[in-house]
């Protein structure tokens, strides 16, 4: 039991940044591609723009979570840029 | 025009900017030489590079001009840096002086 | 003499608890590892989407029963000829659209929707001979648009599975080379100071130097890739704004030429002269560069014709196209601007695709884009000689290294010999067989899979040189296949000025070349068999990412 909590506690961490990588990274991109559409411009540039950033975005983001110091802070940073372009998002869905 | 020159004028540029770093003057030359020169170096490159911009842009104007300057100075960027790499081998390999 | 080359990996821990990973380190290892996962799929998508800057000389080369094109007809006259013959083919089809011949391209490629039972949407397609109007009679091959579809979509799988996986792979391409370049930011500060590994470091060397001088290149073929099928990949905005059929027509609008049957009137009419159509927008574009026709409802009274701008002579896919109507031949609208977002995009997808380069810029394009493959390569092969010096036994490597050492093999060896075998295949299969073009790639498969189980049963090394070899050899002996099944042989093309054949034919001896200085280099390289210096290290856990607590 205590192996596996052990191997739990070394693995952990990495695979916790994998998937903050891999899919709150792609949250982050896709909330960000909705978000410009808050920005005053017409409708279809407006989409444009945020697929055409979505993957700078989405890039940054994995950038991040391996950067941070720990997994927890990879998830703190992704959650704390999400906050406001969640609240962009809101306004124009 | 055609793109010879702008292709001679990047592999020029790139091989002025080479030697203006400290390194390829002690690796190839064996010595530094003076900061004139060596800030000479560094404009006759930019310059070089610059022109070379200036040519494909003038013959084929911004868009073109700009896709066809990058092809072009990282092909010679290529030649250049390539030519470096082999020269430091061949050096590697021969008997210390 | 000091070595200057960053290596924050090698520094000693502190004692106690090992200490976070610095920046540099973790981005080091996020190279690796996203580099290694998806290492063969981006070689592939590389070194078939590089060999596609040439897929239409490519599919010319493939179709030899066309004959070699001189000059390019008057795109006016072929333009009505082949409408003439999709009306009489395809009666009643709500849209269909022609590609007409340029400098490149010495066939008409025109694809129908049929009109079908409602809720059923049917494509049919043919090649067309510009000078008569029928359907091109030469062998049934896919030609050089095999590499170019496989390139984003593979084969064998669903079209919107295979993008998807391009998609996934060239995002870790992006992040790949983001974290390579703060990994090594030293080389970007000053360019020529890096100090150059000597002897042993070469595949680094390589990687770094095709890296380096590649690099607008390759950040830009990446993200301008994903750009590409960005609708697909990140549809939650257009989802969220995008509501009424108005607001879809007016975003289509922005990316496409193709303009969209609407309801017909059920009243017959003919259409006017597309002739005249065309020769109207030569005269805004210029002779040789009118890139598409599109009907929509033809035969119908309210037909609608699109004549839009070839790709030549301007970095940029967005649509510019002159809209007539159908029975009078009335000019409707000029389309020449789109916003500026889906400018940039235009101009990020042309860049993709550099259909606008003149052949001097399309070689630049090849180049650069063979070392961004070569990259790739020397990417995956660093993988394994930097891990071959710390196995704990030389002899037996792990399962891991095992399996990395022969994909590697049959990745880069054997895609090579499976490229040529496809184009062996296109002159070796005979002419009437059922299936003819599918087998072609079938053989592609089976070649690349034969290959592979090669890989897997031979030692490693003599796997490599056996297979740099066969590609040579396929490779060299292309151009004498050509010559002793076609009537249009190097000799022949050189004296015709033929560039699309004789420039094949030249290119597949350069290749070879390459193919041949690869195998005599790894039969020379001697692998330092060196025994690992810490032998109780578990081989299994040499991941990067731990590399600084050894």
């Amino acid at each position: 039991m205590t192996a596996v909590a052990g191997w739990i506690r070394g693995i952990g961490p990495l695979v916790s940044r994998i998937v903050a990588a891999l899919f709150g990274g792609y949250a982050l991109a896709a909330l960000a591609s909705v978000a410009v559409l808050a920005l005053p411009m017409s409708k279809p540039q407006a989409v444009l723009t945020g697929m055409l950033a979505s993957f700078a975005v989405y890039a940054g983001a994995v950038i991040w979570v391996f950067a941070a110091r720990s997994a927890r802070r990879a998830w703190t940073g992704l959650l704390v840029v999400a906050a406001p372009l969640l609240l962009a998002a809101w306004s124009v869905w | 025009m055609s793109h010879l020159p702008p292709l001679l004028l990047a592999l020029a540029g790139f091989t002025a900017l080479a030697f203006a770093t400290d390194r390829q003057q002690h690796d190839l030359l064996g010595r530094p030489l003076p900061p004139s020169a060596t800030r000479a170096l560094r404009i006759a490159g930019a310059a070089a590079l610059l022109l070379a911009l200036g040519a494909l842009v003038a013959w084929k104007g911004w868009g073109l001009g700009l896709v066809m300057f990058s092809g072009h100075a990282s092909l010679a960027a290529g030649v250049v840096l390539g030519a470096l790499i082999l020269r430091a081998r061949a050096a590697a390999r021969a008997p210390k002086r | 003499m000091g070595n200057p080359r960053v290596k924050t990996d090698r520094k000693p821990p502190p004692a106690g608890r090992p200490a976070a990973p610095g920046i540099r380190q973790s981005m080091s290892g996020l190279h690796t590892w996203v580099g290694l996962l998806l290492g063969w799929v981006l070689y592939a998508m590389f070194l078939t989407g590089t060999v596609a800057y040439f897929k239409d000389e490519l599919s010319q080369w493939m179709r030899p029963e066309l004959p070699h094109q001189t000059e390019v007809p008057d795109q006016a006259l072929v333009a009505q000829r082949v409408a003439d013959a999709l009306v009489a083919i395809a009666p009643g089809s709500p849209q269909w659209s022609l590609r007409l011949p340029d400098a490149r391209n010495n066939s008409v490629y025109a694809f129908w929707r049929t009109a079908a039972a409602p809720g059923q949407r049917g494509f049919g397609e043919a090649s067309f001979d510009p000078a008569t109007g029928r359907k091109v009679t030469s062998r049934e091959t896919m030609g050089g648009d095999f590499f170019y579809r496989f390139h984003f979509q593979f084969h064998y799988m669903p079209v919107i599975w295979g993008r998807w996986i391009a998609g996934v792979a060239a995002m870790f391409m992006l992040v790949a080379i983001v974290s390579g370049v703060i990994t090594h930011k030293k080389i970007f500060v000053d360019f020529f100071t890096f100090r150059w590994g000597k002897g042993q470091r070469s595949w680094l060397d390589a990687h770094n130097a095709l890296s380096v001088f590649g690099l607008p290149f390759h950040a830009m073929i990446t993200y301008s890739g994903l750009v590409t099928l960005m609708a697909l990949y990140m549809p939650w905005g257009e989802q969220a704004a995008i509501r009424t059929p108005a607001e879809r027509q007016q975003l289509t609008a922005e990316l496409s030429a193709f303009i969209q049957p609407g309801k017909p009137s059920g009243e017959t009419a003919p259409l006017a002269s597309i002739e005249d159509m065309v020769r109207h927008a030569q005269e805004r574009w210029g002779r040789d560069n009118v890139g598409r026709v599109t009907v929509t409802h033809a035969g119908d009274a309210a037909a609608r014709v699109a004549v839009a701008r070839g790709e030549a002579g301007r970095v940029s896919m967005s649509p510019q196209y002159m809209e007539f109507e159908g029975p009078t031949g009335r000019l409707l609208a000029v389309h020449e601007g789109v916003g500026a977002a889906a400018e940039t995009r235009g101009v990020l997808y042309a860049l993709h695709l550099g259909r606008f380069s003149d052949s001097v810029t399309r070689w630049l394009y090849f180049l650069v884009s063979l070392a961004g493959t070569a990259m790739v390569g020397t990417g995956l092969v660093m993988w394994t000689v930097k891990r071959r010096q710390k196995l704990a036994d030389p002899e037996r490597p792990h399962v891991g290294f095992r399996l990395v050492e022969r994909l590697n093999i049959a990745g880069i060896a054997g895609l090579s010999i499976a490229m040529a075998a496809f184009l062996w295949a296109n002159r070796l299969l005979p002419q009437g067989m059922a299936d003819r073009a599918s087998w072609e790639i079938h053989g592609f498969f089976i070649v690349w899979a034969l290959t592979l189980a090669h890989a897997a049963l031979r030692p490693a090394r003599t796997a490599w040189i056996e297979q740099l070899w066969t590609a040579a050899a396929l490779l060299a002996l292309l151009p004498v296949l050509n010559a002793a099944t076609t009537r249009r042989p190097l000799w022949h093309s050189l004296a015709e000025g033929d560039w699309v054949f004789a420039g094949t034919d030249l290119l597949c001896w350069g290749l070879a070349g390459l193919h041949a200085v690869l195998a005599i280099r790894t039969a020379r390289h001697q692998p330092r068999l060196r025994p690992a210096r810490k032998p109780d290290r578990d081989p299994m856990a040499g991941a990067a990412l731990r590399k600084g607590e050894a």
